[in-house]
């Protein structure tokens, strides 16, 4: 790379890093402004027009970001954006990419219509090298950050759709592949670049109102977002493999077409054929924060810090706070005739609790992230499909720890496609069955009882019991005549090989799909549970522990043992009175409580503890409920409630029943956390 | 002794790979040692929280620093009878391999006693005894002085799939439908 060049990548990176009131970075934005014009008349193969232009833009950009540093501006920001623009500039003209088109903006800045030369913009797929070393990490930072620009952009766009004109939209989809373009360029990333650039061309179109964000054009521009996402992927594999990048197929296609559109031009037939082909479609984003999806793309409010870091330090935290407890426990006693003392001990304690509660926070993400993608799913599926379909998401702010979302992520985008793809009927057929031929499909999550719970709900066709029935004897998973009940029979769609669509689409319908939800949910020790009803659609609910997250708990002692209940599956406690309770067979034993007649579960028993009573009336019931399930858990004694962290127990326990994790309470042991709905499963199966 | 001799013969690469630091430790009137590179630290008496339907042998988890580790007895394991615990009750904390992957376990023994360098012409090879002692899990037999001490291949005695397994083995509730 020459120096000239080398001097503009610089300038590229440093500008889109620099922030008004960051003076060092403008400085260093200007000390590299300040070698270009000598670099210019160094570079001998530079036409001396284009020379004379260069040296131009860079003493013009180099003013305006003195200006910035001397504060002696009214809007250092748009200044900013001016050098960004201007920078953008040099390294185009360096490039000698477009220069003629851009010597022809200049005389007519209105003017996108003006053909843009082919011949210069020759498509450039050549498989790439890899930047060795250090550069190597800016790669890897690279890939995740422009993920997440393409996220964000992505969502914006599915925006769009409704709002062609919203302009902060726009902005912020045009932001995201500036910043992709300018990093590409940076780590010499030629393919991506160039895919960016064209994009941001027809969005800058667009931005300056000359050019109409038609659903033509909003679907290239979607397209562009899954080209630089499969880019992405194969810059990652190329950075795990050491291998060069790969030419990515069907983007030349691609470029062309994005740059036809900028002028204005219609789409190539070729490309656009689902856009063409595929009816109305409208979904939506009901519960979408305005706030998230359109941030913008240089968000310098954000620390990126690794999971292993925070892990330690919440590890850290909880020791600090246990080690807290027990100071308090020991000094509270001896410092009872000094206040300033015991003021400064609650104190202490009070920075604690807040410390911990912040770290504990700082794992914790919304699951809008995940639903953010599902909106992207329905509309295409719903397009290729030919059926309407509204995606409405509720409880997006609900959250859960960030490993869960990210394991969420593959069961919600099977069970989507299952919704749409197999629940929803063809308009024509929902019409027919007297039903609004826009199709609905919910996804909810919100806390219950502990766990968290994502809903699916649509109003599709249902489950066909029968014909899942058919077909499970057909593959000989049950036998004629089996007697099953509704949740059973809704069960065996979870099992491999079993697939009831008649027709096997691209998208789902090889059985593969309901099995993998399963064994996933499972593996995160959650729980589905399905609903439907023949005709009028089905839900399927997914219960997650929340691994990784603060409960309120009550602490109750079952001999020496202390164990904890979550306060959220706690109905009430009681002393029973003996007329209360009753046996069956003379051993399941049973209260009634306000006229319900419920099981009594012996902790003791099933645990193997040694009780301080066995008498159900010296010893107090918890009524704890799952859903609608209910059982009353017998305890020696209510030792409080106290908020608690849930550890694993890790992988070496297993999966105990009826046990999800540990909590270190305030003395440094560990105290079992129950896990309700495991417990009444125990129960029901000893 | 010559009969044990005849019905092991180890490859000479083996034995010689048995020589080493061993940390020593007892139970009852036994001596036993570990390799002194599968021993993270060795802590004096937590209190331990038991883990229900779990076999006896597992006497629970303790918090190692914030860290939940599974404590095992090894006098249960063993199959050796019971003793209250005595100002000397130790945990050692070991580095097990399990999946791949390094994981802490603690166990429980008597009394820690000291490191030992064993030359390998001082390991020999358990002795048989048919099916009544299971001697899968050691090492060798390092003689040090007129004492013989036990040295204890930590992986096997622990196998971390057979501790994995253990709620399976004691749940017994297929959950699943079907």
């Amino acid at each position: 790379m020459s120096s000239l060049a080398e001097t503009t990548e610089r300038l590229a990176s440093a500008v889109l890093l620099a922030d008004p009131h960051d003076l060092a970075a403008l400085a260093r934005l200007h000390e590299y402004l300040a070698v270009v014009p000598q670099q210019v008349a160094e570079e001998a193969g530079l036409a001396a027009p284009l020379a004379a232009r260069m040296e131009q833009t860079a003493r013009t950009a180099s003013s305006l970001v003195e200006q910035i540093i001397l504060r002696d501006t009214q809007d250092a920001s748009a200044a900013l954006e001016a050098v960004c623009e201007g920078i953008a500039q040099l390294q185009q003209l360096l490039g000698g990419e477009t220069l003629q088109d851009d010597l022809q903006k200049e005389s007519a800045p209105s003017d996108t219509s003006s053909p843009l030369a082919t011949a210069a913009h020759d498509v450039h797929v050549a498989e790439e090298e890899l930047p060795k070393g250090e550069d190597l990490s800016l790669v890897q930072d690279f890939i995740g950050e422009a993920r997440g620009h393409l996220e964000s952009a992505e969502a914006s766009l599915l925006k769009l759709e409704e709002q062609p004109e919203d302009q902060e939209l726009i902005n912020a989809v045009f932001r995201a592949f500036h910043t992709i373009k300018g990093v590409a360029g940076f780590l010499n990333f030629k393919q991506i670049g160039q895919l960016a650039h064209a994009a941001e061309s027809i969005l800058d179109g667009a931005r300056k109102r000359e050019l109409a964000l038609t659903s033509q054009v909003l679907e290239m521009i979607l397209q562009s977002v899954d080209m630089a996402k499969a880019m992405i992927r194969s810059i990652e594999m190329a950075v795990q493999n050491h291998t060069p990048v790969g030419i990515q197929p069907g983007l030349a296609a691609l470029l062309t077409e994005l740059r036809r559109g900028a002028t204005g031009a219609a789409p190539d037939a070729a490309v656009s054929t689902t856009a063409a082909s595929a009816p109305a479609v409208e979904t939506r984003a009901a519960a979408a924060p305005e706030g998230n999806s359109s941030a913008p793309a240089g968000n310098d409010a954000t620390v990126k810090v690794s999971t292993g870091r925070l892990d330690s330090l919440i590890n850290m935290v909880g020791e600090l706070v246990i080690a807290q407890a027990m100071v308090n426990q020991d000094l509270t006693r001896l410092v009872s005739g000094q206040p300033r003392v015991a003021r400064n001990l609650s104190h202490l304690s009070k920075i604690t609790r807040e410390l911990q509660d912040l770290t504990m926070a700082m794992r914790m993400v919304p699951i809008q992230a995940v639903f953010a993608k599902m909106s992207r799913l329905v509309r295409d599926l719903a397009r290729k499909a030919g059926k309407q379909i509204e995606l409405k998401l509720t409880g997006g702010e609900t959250e859960l720890d960030r490993n869960l979302v990210e394991a969420l992520a593959d069961p919600l985008v099977h069970m989507i496609r299952n919704a749409a793809d197999h629940g929803i009927e063809l308009p024509e057929d929902r019409v027919r069955a007297g039903k609004d031929a826009m199709g609905h499909v919910e996804l909810r999550a919100s806390h219950q009882a502990g766990n968290i719970v994502v809903e699916i709900r649509d109003d599709g066709r249902g489950l066909n019991k029968k014909r899942i029935l058919a077909k499970a004897t057909q593959a000989g998973l049950i036998q004629d005549g089996q007697e099953l009940s509704e949740q059973d029979i809704f069960r065996l769609i979870f099992h491999p090989g079993l697939s009831t669509a008649e027709k096997v689409t691209d998208v789902s319908g090889r059985g593969v799909g309901m099995d993998v939800v399963r064994k996933n949910v499972e593996a995160l020790r959650g729980r589905i549970d399905i609903a439907s009803s023949e005709g009028q659609g089905s839900t399927i609910a997914i219960r997650l522990p929340l691994t990784l997250a603060v409960i309120d708990g009550l602490v109750v002692k079952v001999g020496v043992e202390r164990y904890i209940l979550p306060i959220t599956s706690i109905e009430q406690s009681l002393q029973p009175k003996s007329e209360q309770l009753s046996t069956l067979q003379s051993r399941g034993e049973m209260c009634m409580i306000r006229g319900r007649l419920l099981p009594v579960c012996r902790l003791h028993n099933l645990f193997k503890v040694k009780p301080t009573t066995t008498d159900a009336c010296q010893s107090l019931l918890v009524l704890v409920q799952d859903g609608s399930r209910r059982a009353c858990l017998m305890v020696d004694e209510l030792l409080g409630q106290q908020q608690v962290v849930i550890k694993s127990l890790g992988e070496i326990t297993g999966n105990l029943p009826g046990v999800s994790g540990g909590a270190i309470l305030g003395d440094g042991t560990i105290s079992l956390i129950l896990d309700v709905p495991g417990l009444i499963d125990l129960m029901a199966s000893t | 002794m010559s009969n044990s001799t005849l019905a092991s013969a180890t490859p000479a690469s083996e034995i010689s790979a048995r020589g080493g630091k061993y940390l020593t430790f007892a139970l009852g009137k036994e001596e036993y040692g570990l390799e002194i590179l599968k021993v993270r630290e060795i802590i004096g008496w937590l209190d331990i929280t038991a883990l229900p339907r779990t076999p006896a042998y597992v006497r629970g988890v303790v918090n190692l620093r914030g860290q939940v580790i599974v404590v095992v007895d090894l006098r249960s394991k063993f199959e050796m009878e019971a003793t209250p615990k005595t100002d000397q009750t130790c945990i050692i904390v070991v580095e097990i391999a399990h999946a791949g992957r390094k994981l802490s376990t603690g166990i429980v023994v008597d009394r820690v006693s000291e490191v030992l360098e064993i030359p390998s012409e001082n390991i020999e090879d358990p002795p048989t005894f048919g099916t009544s002692v299971a001697t899968d899990f050691i090492l060798g037999m390092g003689k040090v002085g007129d004492a013989v001490k036990i040295l204890l291949d930590i992986d096997k005695v622990l196998d971390g799939d057979a501790v994995a397994r253990i709620a399976k083995d004691t749940s017994g509730t297929p959950v699943s439908a079907n």
